[in-house]
């Protein structure tokens, strides 16, 4: 019975080979419906556009469903059991390489040979290969990216007469950022965190918010001052050789945990309940680092106490600023009945032609560089000066999403470790022991 | 049935009647409940990951599990919680019906308690998560008022208890009720005995209510129990499982291997582990508090 | 004289049921005003988000009063606020198809406990009232049954669901509960098990079978029980997620109201909910369990007192 089943799926397979080289010559024309899914509902109406504009060109009609992240990746998991899922689907580096590991999403690269795409150039640099196995085979084409910034409440930040446009940090005494951080926290008696007489246990508004340990990756939390610091995670995409065990890394972790016994920075505990925005939009934390996915929500929470404003993240001792660097691409679900209609439509997203769309509704920043300078104008437009965030394109000083095989055990391993450590569990040199051992730990995974 | 009267005396046997009574819930069960956990039990001694075949691996799954951190781990929290929820829920929950019993009769009243069952456990949850938020929260708002020291309600000791207390709140009405119907079917001659002979109001509670309650109260905590062990939804939108591993119950543990790392196999062993402890506590409930049987059976 | 003696047992009952004593009175109505108020503040919380501007609520966070008052909450869940008007006030945006998912929500419900609560009484009638060899045994498989976990058995049961070409569709969110709950069958069994033995055999010398004597003896009597059980059940399948989440599969058609209602989560990571919404919504799908306890609260609480007079 499985002997049958394997061969079965063995000569499918072969079939479907097969058949990809029969059309690898001319492009088919595509038809029928389709269903695409994401979760942000901000960026539904931008991809709405993009299907009117798909339909007029290919024929192809696509439904887009929209629900949010915590249900989306039920759904999309869920549709690989089933075999019901979305024929296309937005996708994240933190669940793609499970999804190519256990081949549950198409490989596009004989459809971008046949249809001559060209992928690296046409993207901001590094995107398109973070959507590549380690075997160098492309399961996306990158549509949009994410960098890091510091959201501030401009109120706070005039009332303390305090400046964040250029700020500059190291881990020994923390820099400028750690004076603005110091002179935006304010006590109940109305004492502030650079002044005598703080009391750092009855802080009304926190300098810098904390929104979690950050685990494994510390995207929004800590790995801007990490890499600024000259840290990186490993060897680049794919690679198991980790560097959790860098003194660059503690001596950041400890620079930040520090804070808490400061008084600058509520506690991991008294950080947990409502989000970082919401804190934010209180008046109960003046700066809050935060992805460029959230600006929109962010922005839109202003009111008669919050004035939104961006910062560009510090500029550490290796002399840069530094911010970690994501992008979103849209897999195709293998069990798909429309494969070729699903190509056309993730070629489609990834063209100029929608990501110019996408470029004018100010919710992300499009892959393309011509897209991304249009919707920073776009954003600049309404209001919202996303230089900040942009300047980390501008200027180079990205670094890469840790891509890697075995994610979810490296991440049971180092999160309960980060968690420690910002939950105060794990002092001084005790940080260096216990990230060492989280180390080798995930070194063995490996072998 | 003509000769029942004959055969009354003997011990007779319904088992023809009982076929047609029981069979829809047997399919019922067989299908949805047993043919599905065997599955699950043999799933348990392979490795796989819904996309291959499962791959037999002996009892490999059982061996890792017993020297997995996050097993002991998830032990010693999901206790934690079942104690701590148990304990507080039918403490509280017979004080109300008691209250309910001897202060009211208010329908009202009675319908208030059980509001907060009506409420998803999502929202109650979120709602909870925003109260007791260290800064924004209204319950620390209220403690800073009275000049006592702000309580960090989900650090790594606080967060299971917390959290317990919350289903608490969501749970009490519900079991207050159950007890209450049981307080009800307690005869009033009873109680005017006991006044009679001049018994004090804990001394009637103690020798009288809570005896003849016994059966009820059983009844209710084996299904407490049982519940309270798969807590899952509550943890889900609050802490998931952390800080650190503080609320990694089994529920949470079962659904981040099979869900998040695809290793049903393993996810299986960990349920299976789980219900062969839940039916051996059900059974040494139903055995030691004899919840089988009815005190009411005078 | 009969009314004399029934006159004296309720006066016995009210001695007995509220204490003579000051201090023991104070004591209960201070601790029942304390439960009340527990019980409702948090409720009156999310009626006073749900009144608010999403938008501006954490302005004053602690308001205890609906902050810049708007129905915009209620518009959303209802479907009528527009787009834009959701964008302003903080909302997400996407829509809920309201009167679809709420009749979803009561069909598959209702179903649900009817049906389930009358296959578990029958087979607690088996389980209680008949007499045979390895009862006991069956019997004890069910309280088994209770102890799997929930989460153990959501995967092979949606293949199977899947199997049966019930993807997206109510027969395949119903279809697993139609026949029998552990709960209910343990529940109804524990009732069953304290009737009154001499009724039945009584009504077995007379002749009558046992379908009569589960339609017209057992189940009348303990009718509060099974009101209760189904009140229950009812409640737990109007407020269940997971399963119809799967199983509904985003299908207009067949998603319940708590399902459609999700939109008000958060969208994004570490983005934070549409609390007006998510609130309102959730105060309007306790309405029609509100509206049940009325209906049969009377019959609830009087539970086991009909059949503790026995």
């Amino acid at each position: 019975m499985k002997f049958l089943k394997t061969s079965a799926a063995i000569l499918t397979a072969a079939a479907v080979v097969v058949g990809m080289g029969s059309v690898a010559q001319a492009a088919p024309k595509a038809s029928g419906t389709i269903t695409y899914g994401l979760w942000d509902a901000n960026q539904k109406p931008g991809y709405v556009k993009c299907a009117a504009a798909f339909k007029k060109a290919s024929g192809v009609t696509v439904n887009i469903e929209q629900i949010g992240w915590d249900d989306y990746w039920t759904k999309v998991n869920a549709g690989f059991v089933s075999g019901k899922g979305y024929d296309v689907f937005t996708s994240h580096l933190a669940f793609f390489p499970e999804f190519a590991a256990k081949k549950q999403i198409l490989p596009l690269d004989s459809y971008i040979k046949r249809d001559k795409v060209v992928v690296d150039a046409t993207y901001q640099p590094g995107l398109a290969a973070l959507w590549r196995d380690p075997s160098k085979i492309q399961y996306g084409l990158p549509k949009d990216f994410d960098t890091i910034g510091l959201f501030y409440n401009k109120k706070l930040a005039d009332a303390a007469g305090v400046n964040l446009s250029n700020l500059n940090w190291n881990p020994t005494n923390g820099g400028t950022y750690e004076k603005a951080i110091a002179a935006l926290t304010v006590d109940k008696n109305g004492k502030r965190g650079n002044e005598a007489g703080f009391d750092p246990k009855n802080v009304a508004t926190y300098g810098l918010w904390l929104s979690g340990s950050g685990g494994g990756n510390g995207q929004t939390e800590w790995s801007f001052l990490a890499a600024a610091n000259g840290w990186k995670v490993n060897d680049g995409p794919w690679n198991a050789n980790y560097h959790y065990d860098s003194k660059k890394l503690s001596d950041t972790l400890k620079w930040w945990q520090g804070l808490i016994a400061k008084g600058y920075m509520p506690s991991l505990a008294q950080s947990k309940g409502i989000s970082g925005q919401d804190q934010l939009a209180a008046g109960k934390a003046a700066i809050l680092s935060e992805g460029s996915w959230n600006t929109g929500s962010i922005f839109g929470k202003k009111n008669a106490t919050f004035t939104p404003a961006l910062a560009a993240t510090p500029v550490g001792p290796t002399g840069k600023r530094a911010s970690m660097y994501n992008g979103l691409a849209d897999n195709i679900y293998k069990g798909t009945k429309n494969p070729e209609a699903a190509w056309q439509w993730v070629k489609f997203m990834g063209s100029a032609a929608c990501q110019n769309i996408i470029a004018g509704e100010a919710t992300v920043f499009p892959a393309i560089p011509a897209a991304t300078a249009k919707a920073v104008k776009t954003f600049n437009s309404k209001g919202i000066n996303v230089d900040a965030l942009y300047v980390h394109i501008k200027n180079k000083t990205t670094f890469l999403f840790p891509i890697a095989n075995k994610k979810s055990q490296v991440d049971d391993i180092i999160g309960p470790v980060m968690d420690n450590i910002m939950g105060g569990k794990v002092v001084n040199d005790q940080i260096d022991e216990q990230l060492a051992i989280a180390n080798s730990k995930i070194k063995r995974l490996f072998g | 049935m003509a000769n029942a009267t004959v055969k009354s005396a003997k011990r007779r046997s319904d088992f023809l009647t009982a076929v047609p009574f029981m069979l829809p819930a047997l399919i019922g069960l067989t299908v949805f409940v047993i043919a599905p956990g065997i599955r699950g039990i043999y799933l348990a001694f392979t490795s796989y990951d819904v996309f291959t075949e499962p791959v037999f691996i002996g009892v490999d799954n059982f061996v890792r599990m017993f020297q997995d951190e996050y097993f002991w781990n998830a032990l010693w929290v999901t206790l934690e919680y079942v104690l701590i929820n148990i304990a507080f829920q039918t403490v509280i929950a017979v004080f109300i019906a008691v209250l309910l019993h001897r202060f009211t009769r208010s329908s009202l009243v009675r319908g208030i308690i059980l509001v907060p069952y009506l409420i998803s456990n999502v929202i109650v949850a979120l709602v909870w998560y925003w109260l007791l938020d260290y800064n924004l929260g209204l319950v620390n708002t209220v403690i800073d008022f009275l000049n006592l020291p702000k309580i960090t309600f989900f650090d790594d000791v606080t967060s299971m208890p917390t959290i317990a207390l919350i289903n608490v709140w969501r749970h009490m009405g519900y079991t207050a009720l159950l007890v209450f119907a049981g307080l009800q079917a307690i005869p009033d001659d009873v109680y005017a005995a006991a006044a009679v002979d001049g018994a004090s109001e804990w001394r009637t509670f103690r020798s009288i209510t809570l005896p003849l309650l016994r059966p009820v109260l059983s009844f209710v905590l084996v299904i407490t129990i049982t519940g309270s062990f798969q807590i899952f939804d509550t943890i889900a939108v609050t802490t998931n499982g952390g800080p650190g591993m503080a609320t990694k119950t089994f529920s949470i543990w079962i659904a981040d291997k099979a869900w998040g790392a695809f290793e049903f196999g393993y996810a299986s062993a960990i349920s299976v582990f789980l219900m062969v402890m839940l039916s051996l506590i059900a059974l040494l409930q139903t055995k030691l508090l004899r919840a089988n049987q009815s005190d009411l059976d005078r | 004289m009969a009314l004399l003696t029934k006159k004296r047992a309720t006066e016995q009952e009210d001695t007995y049921r509220v204490p003579q004593s000051l201090a023991a009175k104070i004591f209960g109505y201070v601790s029942l005003t304390i439960i009340v108020l527990v019980t409702l503040f948090p409720i009156y919380w999310m009626l006073r988000t749900a009144l608010s501007n999403n938008r501006t609520l954490f302005e004053d966070a602690l308001s205890l009063l609906p902050h810049n008052f708007t129905w915009g909450g209620f518009e959303r869940v209802f479907g009528i606020a527009t787009e834009e008007e959701a964008l302003a006030e903080g909302g997400s945006g996407a829509s809920v198809n309201f009167l679809q998912a709420f009749a979803n929500s009561t069909i598959m419900s209702t179903v649900i406990s009817i049906s389930q609560v009358f296959f578990s009484a029958a087979a607690a009638y088996a389980f209680s009232i008949l007499r045979w060899k390895g009862r006991d045994g069956v019997f004890f498989i069910f309280l088994i049954a209770l102890t799997v976990p929930g989460i153990f058995l959501t995967l092979p049961n949606f293949l199977l669901i899947r199997d049966l070409g019930l993807l997206n569709t109510m027969a395949g969110i119903m279809l697993p509960s139609l026949l029998m709950a552990p709960f209910a069958v343990f529940f109804l069994r524990q009732f069953f098990l304290g009737t009154n033995l001499s009724i039945i055999e009584a009504a077995v010398i007379d002749g009558a079978n046992h379908f009569k004597i589960f339609r017209s003896i057992v189940a009348p009597m303990a009718m509060p029980q099974i009101i209760t059980v189904f009140v229950l059940q009812f409640i737990f399948y109007w407020n269940d997620y997971l399963w119809p989440f799967y199983i509904a599969n985003g299908d207009p058609a067949a998603t319940p109201l708590t399902v459609a209602l999700g939109v008000f989560k958060s969208q994004t990571p570490q983005g934070s909910p549409d609390w007006g919404g998510l609130m309102a919504g959730a105060l309007v799908a306790a309405v029609p369990m509100i509206l049940l306890m009325v209906f049969f609260g009377k019959k609830i609480v009087g539970s086991i007192q009909a059949s503790g007079v026995k």
